[in-house]
Order: structure tokens, then sequence, then C-alpha cells
């Protein structure tokens, strides 16, 4: 079976894509030197992990909207996770709580990322459970309430500041300190680990709701506890590094175009896969150019026409893949 | 016998309507049964209910003695499944990986699928003849393979109930009958309970041994197919004519839609007019449209139904001012509208003294020898003191009117052309 062999295959290429990372900096390519650079050696290995842990998020995150959602344009930002945490970083930078520790931004994006999940998810339900429509829509409106918010901080700031909150939304993994990188990193293998555990639901459900109903699944406890999971993980991904675009759509894609559906594959695939992309994507972004460009310049600009190419490639109806 | 499946007095439906209305139902374990019923019957929503979907605002859904909400999920999937119409599958999942969905409750959370699970898919897909194209995926099959895969899915569950909504009707009828036959085999030699929503009332009757009939949520006929499809019960259920044929050798039953309109455009240039009013002359208007005759109507109050519909056809209509009795003005109108008329009808109109006069008109035409036609049952809509208008529909018909039952009566009673 081809989907099996390139599971493998991803497995056991991903570590040594994240070890070729390591190589890759602004100070050239190849090892430190470990007497004189040993410092060097910590800080891009530190920056390859949040690189894979933010990317392993937000693909498995991609992952599970696309399959819940039923919807191949799904993805981690769908339900205004994204603009909420944007706020919360705006607010951060302008009113200096940003600058009291290297862990104030990333908690407070975080924390409006979660306040907007919970408005998203309070907005579109009727005292029961939320209908998937009723979520997307209120995901739009509450995300576009958040936007033109953002819009107003922006053009009210200083000089300064509008630089900073820019910085911080084109996205970057430059910032996380230690304690946010252990916390995030824990955070993000839970989250994944407990999607995986959930595989069989995600498969049930991509058959529609009605069909995961009569294949013996609880729907509603499904969809909610696989929606707020996702959700976490990119509230989680933007805190850390802002907003990373293109890396939650595409990945899933190609992962499920490499190994198959079946997310007892799949999740573990964009894990890793996603993970050791965006790790690349960012070793690139730091030694192409003398200057350090965003990382989601580079995630859109390789994963837009891999994405057209397997699109091409795959003429299969509905999907690719 | 076990019952396999027990309706008490179910009461649901979407949002506030209820769609069934205190249904009981009783179905033994092993029957094969159909369930026919017109569109908005409530089929739909009697699957939902008794698969767990949905939860009945009132009364008690039992599959093999249990309440179908307090079964862990797990327990009723082995219980119940369902073959839909279609399945829409938006990844591409291969064939086997759908088959082996169908033991998801069946395999742990945290182990693989065992040797019998493999068994179980592996038998699935030689029942339903779909070993061939187990990889691939299923969004690139035609309609037949996709649905056979499907019932795979389902086999592969080994439920001692299957739902079959409207689950062969995509299909040709080679794999209708195909899949029909798989079915019977199912219920034959393994005891498995089968209820198929269908349309195909022939289909129904070849492979049920009892029907159930379904009209506004309510059970109307139940029994053998030779006593539920007749042509009485079916007409009174779906509105139009059917001849129904037992064939005398094999018992089998075939149905016919007897021709229920004439040819459309059988009314062409013939003028026919219409006394309705509120709303019980809508149907008439809209079927003689459809024949192509030309319509008028009258005298009918402003704003009401009738005259609303009448307008929307544009036939012709002699108005009266809403709520105001017949005045002379508006019956002359009429009188001149229906002068050109090949012929008369008169809807189940209820009477009252406002608009008795309407009466002259049908008096008039008779006169002149135009044929009348008259809704049956005027005692019943007769709200005038001295019941005026159940005696004129006397005089007339003394006078060679002509009394219909309904609008598939009334038809082949028109003139034509």
């Amino acid at each position: 079976m081809n989907n099996r062999r390139n599971f493998w295959l991803v497995i056991g290429l991903a570590p040594l894509l994240l070890a070729f990372c390591v190589l890759m900096g602004p100070s050239g390519i190849g090892l430190p030197d470990l007497q004189t650079q040993y410092d060097i050696l910590i800080l891009r290995l530190s920056r390859v992990l949040a690189g894979f842990i933010i990317g392993a998020a937000l693909s498995c995150s991609g992952v599970v909207f696309q399959a819940v959602l039923r919807n191949p344009l799904a993805e981690p930002y769908v339900l205004g996770v994204s603009s909420g945490a944007g706020l919360g970083a705006a607010l951060a930078i302008l009113t200096g709580f940003a600058g009291i520790s290297t862990t104030a931004l990333p908690l407070c994006a975080f924390l409006m990322a979660v306040v907007t999940l919970a408005l998203v998810y309070g907005l579109s339900s009727h005292g029961s459970t939320p209908s998937l429509y009723g979520l997307i829509l209120s995901g739009v409106i509450v995300s576009a309430v958040c936007s033109s918010l953002l819009m107003f901080i922006v053009s009210v700031a200083s000089l300064e500041g509008m630089h900073n909150i820019l910085w911080w939304m084109l996205g970057n993994l430059d910032m996380p300190s230690d304690p946010v990188l252990g916390l995030s990193g824990l955070l993000v293998a839970a989250g994944c680990t407990g999607l995986w555990i959930m595989s069989r639901e995600l498969n049930a459900l991509t058959l529609g709701h009605q069909m995961a109903h009569h294949l013996g699944i609880r729907v509603k406890v499904a969809i909610l506890t696989a929606l707020l999971l996702a959700t976490l993980l990119a509230a989680i991904a933007v805190g850390v590094a802002g907003l990373i675009g293109f890396v939650g759509l595409i990945v899933p894609h190609i992962m499920r175009a490499l190994v198959g559906s079946d997310h007892r594959r799949l999740i573990p695939a964009a894990a890793l896969g996603g993970g050791a992309f965006l790790a690349a994507c960012d070793a690139l972004a730091r030694t192409i150019m003398p200057v350090e460009i965003p990382v989601g310049v580079i995630t859109a600009l390789l994963g837009g026409p891999f994405f057209l190419f397997l699109l091409k490639r795959h003429r299969t109806p509905g999907w690719i893949g | 016998m076990t019952t396999a499946i027990h309706l008490h007095e179910v009461t649901a439906g979407y949002r506030d309507t209820p769609v069934l209305k205190g249904l009981s139902l009783e179905i033994e374990a092993g029957e094969m049964i159909g369930i026919l019923g017109p569109n908005g019957a409530g089929k739909s929503t009697l699957f939902s209910v008794v698969s767990g979907l949905l939860k009945p605002s009132a009364g008690t859904v039992k599959l093999y003695g249990s309440e179908i909400h307090r079964m862990p999920p797990a327990e009723r999937a082995r219980t119940i499944a369902v073959v839909p119409q279609e399945l829409d599958v938006p990844v591409p999942y291969t064939v086997e990986e759908i088959v082996m969905m169908g033991r998801t409750s069946a395999i742990g959370r945290f182990s693989s699928p065992t040797a019998e699970d493999r068994l179980r898919v592996e038998r699935a897909l030689v029942y339903t003849d779909v070993t061939d194209i187990r990889h691939r995926p299923l969004n690139e099959l035609s309609g037949g393979e996709r649905q056979r895969a499907i019932v795979a899915m389902v086999l592969a569950q080994e439920p001692r109930i299957i739902l079959m909504d409207e689950a062969t009707s995509h299909l040709d009828l080679n794999h209708r009958l195909e899949i029909m036959q798989l079915v019977e085999r199912l219920n034959r030699d393994d005891g498995v309970t089968v209820l198929m929503i269908s349309h195909d009332l022939q289909i129904a009757a070849e492979f049920s041994r009892r029907l159930i009939l379904l009209d506004h949520g309510q059970v109307v006929a139940d029994g053998t197919p030779a006593a539920v499809l007749t042509e009485d019960t079916l007409r009174r259920v779906y509105h139009c004519n059917v001849r129904v044929h037992q064939d005398p050798h094999s018992g089998g039953i075939s149905i016919l839609a007897a021709p229920r309109l004439p040819a459309p455009g059988s009314g062409k240039g013939l003028h026919i007019h219409i006394i309705g009013g509120g709303g019980c002359g809508e149907a008439i208007l809209r079927r003689l449209s459809l024949c192509g005759y030309t319509l008028t109507s009258g005298v009918l109050n402003l704003g009401d139904k009738d005259a609303e519909v009448a307008s929307a056809l544009g036939a012709g209509t002699a108005l009266e001012k809403p709520f105001c009795p017949i005045s002379r003005e508006a019956l002359d109108e009429a009188r001149k509208l229906a002068r050109n008329a090949h012929a008369l009808i008169m809807a189940p109109v209820p009477f009252g003294s406002g608009n008795l006069t309407n009466f002259d008109l049908l008096d008039e035409a008779l006169t002149a020898g135009k044929p009348v036609f008259i809704a049956a049952g005027i005692e019943n809509r007769d709200y005038t003191r001295n019941r005026d208008a159940v005696a004129r529909v006397q005089v007339l018909l003394t006078r060679g009117a002509a009394l219909y039952q309904d609008v598939t009566d009334l038809i082949p009673l028109l003139p034509t052309c």
C-alpha cells in the first residue's frame, strides 16, 4: 500500500529534516563550533523546536477542522481565534504590558483567543449544542468585529507600536522564551495526542454527522471536543508565534494526499510533517536573505505552488488527495 | 416472537411542528417491512426517531426492549444501522476503509482491527461484490458501486435491524433488484429485521411481507401488500388515481398510475367558469389551468384566497368588496364572464346569505344548455338560515347538473376539444 509506505516515509524523514534545520542559520550553514558558539546552537535548537511545535499544532488543528466541518477550505483560524489573539497582542503591546516579561505577550494573545472562542460558542448555541453553520457564521462575525477593533488600535498607535503589532501579525518564531516554549510544547503534545485518540470519531464524522451517529459515535460530544481541542491548539500557536498562515490549510491536504484520509495515520503524519515543514520554512526565512524575513511569507510562497501542483496531479472529484 | 421495534404514542418533529402525531407501531424481529406514504407523511422522521437521531417530544421508542435514548452508542450501533439514499464523502476514503468503518464501534479506541473484524469486512465485501474495487476511492465510483459499498459497510456493522432510507432510488433496475435481493437474503438467513422506505410501490410490494402506509404522521394502513395497496386507499392518500392489478398466477402486484389529467393542452380553446371562495377552488383552478382551459371565476370577494390564485393564473374574475354580500353589479359582471363559458363548476364553497346569488349563474347556464358540475356534500356547507343552498342544489340536480367528489373525479367529466 502506497499510503502506508508514505506514512513511514513521513515519520522517518521529519526528524532528518529537523536535524538539517539546526545546521542552518544566519551565521552560515553547518554545525557551529561547540566550544565557542555553544549559545548559537542552543538558540537554533530552541528556534527549530518552536517551529516544530507551532507547525504541528496548526497542521493537526487544520486536519480536524476540515474533517469536522467537512469542508476543504476550513483552517485553524476559521472560528476567529486569529483575530482575537491579534487583538490581545495589540493591546498588550500598546499598553506596555508586553514589556513586563517575555511570557506576557503570548499569554495575552492566548487569553484573548480563548475569550473569542468562548464568545463564538456562546453566540452560536441555542440552549443545547451549537450547529456547525452557526459556529462558522458567528466565527466570521466575531472575527470581523475583532479585526475592526484591531485596525482601530493600529490606526491610533504610535509608529513604534504599529511596527511591533504588524511584525507580530506577520508571524515569526523569534520570540518564545524557555518557559513559553516548554509549556506550549507540553500543551501541543497533549492536544495532538488527544485528537489522535479521537481518530475513529474523526473518521466517522467525515461521513456526515448522521452516519457517524449510526456508526455508534456520540456525535455532539465528539464534535465539541474535537473543535475545542483544535481551536486551543490554534490559540497556542497564535499566542506564541503570531499569525502564520497556510500551514493549517495546506499541510493537511498534502498529508492526506500522501498517507490517506484515515485519521489514525493522518494525525501523527500531520503533526510530524507539519512541524518539520514549518521548521524548514523558518530555517529558509533566516538564511536566504541577509535580513530575516517573516516565516509566513515562506510558508505561503512554498505552500501555494505545491498545493496547485497536487491539485493538478490528482484530479479526483471532490477533494484533492 | 420478540418485538424488534416498539413505538408507543410517539410524537416527534422538527422545532415545534410535530410530524409524527401519537404514532404507535410494533414490529417483530425478522420482519421485512415497506414504509410507504406521500412526501411529508413522516417516513423519514419515523426513521430518525427509530435510529435515535431525533428524540421524540412524547412517547417511547424501544429496540429489543431497551429504550433507544438510554442505549450506549456502541450497543445502538450493534442493534440498528441505516443505509442512506446516498452518502457524500468529502475525502477520498477507499471502499475498504469505508467498509471497515462499519466496525467503528466494535473496535476499541486503543486497539486495531482484530482478525475477526477483518473477516467480517471481507465477508461484507464479497457479499456485495465490491472486492475488485476495494482499493478505489469511494467518490470515484458509479452510483451503483458506491451504494453497494455502503451496504457492505452496514453489513460489516452486523446490526439486528437495518433501515433502508430510499436506499435504491438512485440505482438502475438491475442494481436495485440486486441490492434488494441481498437484503432479502440477510433477512431470510440471518433474521435481520428490515424496514425500507420506498417510493417505488412495486418494489415495496414485491419484497415486503408487510406494508405500513403513513399519511400526516399517522398509520393509515398496515397489513399485507394486497390489503394495503388497494385502489381506494392509494387514491385517498396520494390524491391520484391508480390501477392495482394482481397477477392471478404469481400473486405479484403491479400498480399503474392511471392518467390523472387529460393530455396537456386538451382544454385549449375551451372556457370554464368556476364559482369558488375561501380557497376551496384553488386546486380546481390550478389543475384546469395546467390542462390549458381558459378560466374565469366569480363572484369572489376581493382579497379572497381563490381570487388571488385566479389573478395569479390570469383568470378573469368578477369581484365584490371584501366581506360584502354580492351586489347586483358584481353579479352582472360574473354573468358576462359566465356567458362565454362552455361549462360551469361549483367548487366546494360554503354558502351563506351573502354568496347565495351565485346560484343564479348556474341556473342560467343550465337554461342555456351548458354542463354544470357541483361539488358533492352541500349539506355540510350550507350556513343559510333556511337551508336555501341545499334546496337550490336539489333544483339544479333535477335540471341536469352533475355531482363530483373531488378534482380527480371532475377532470374526466369536463368537455375536451
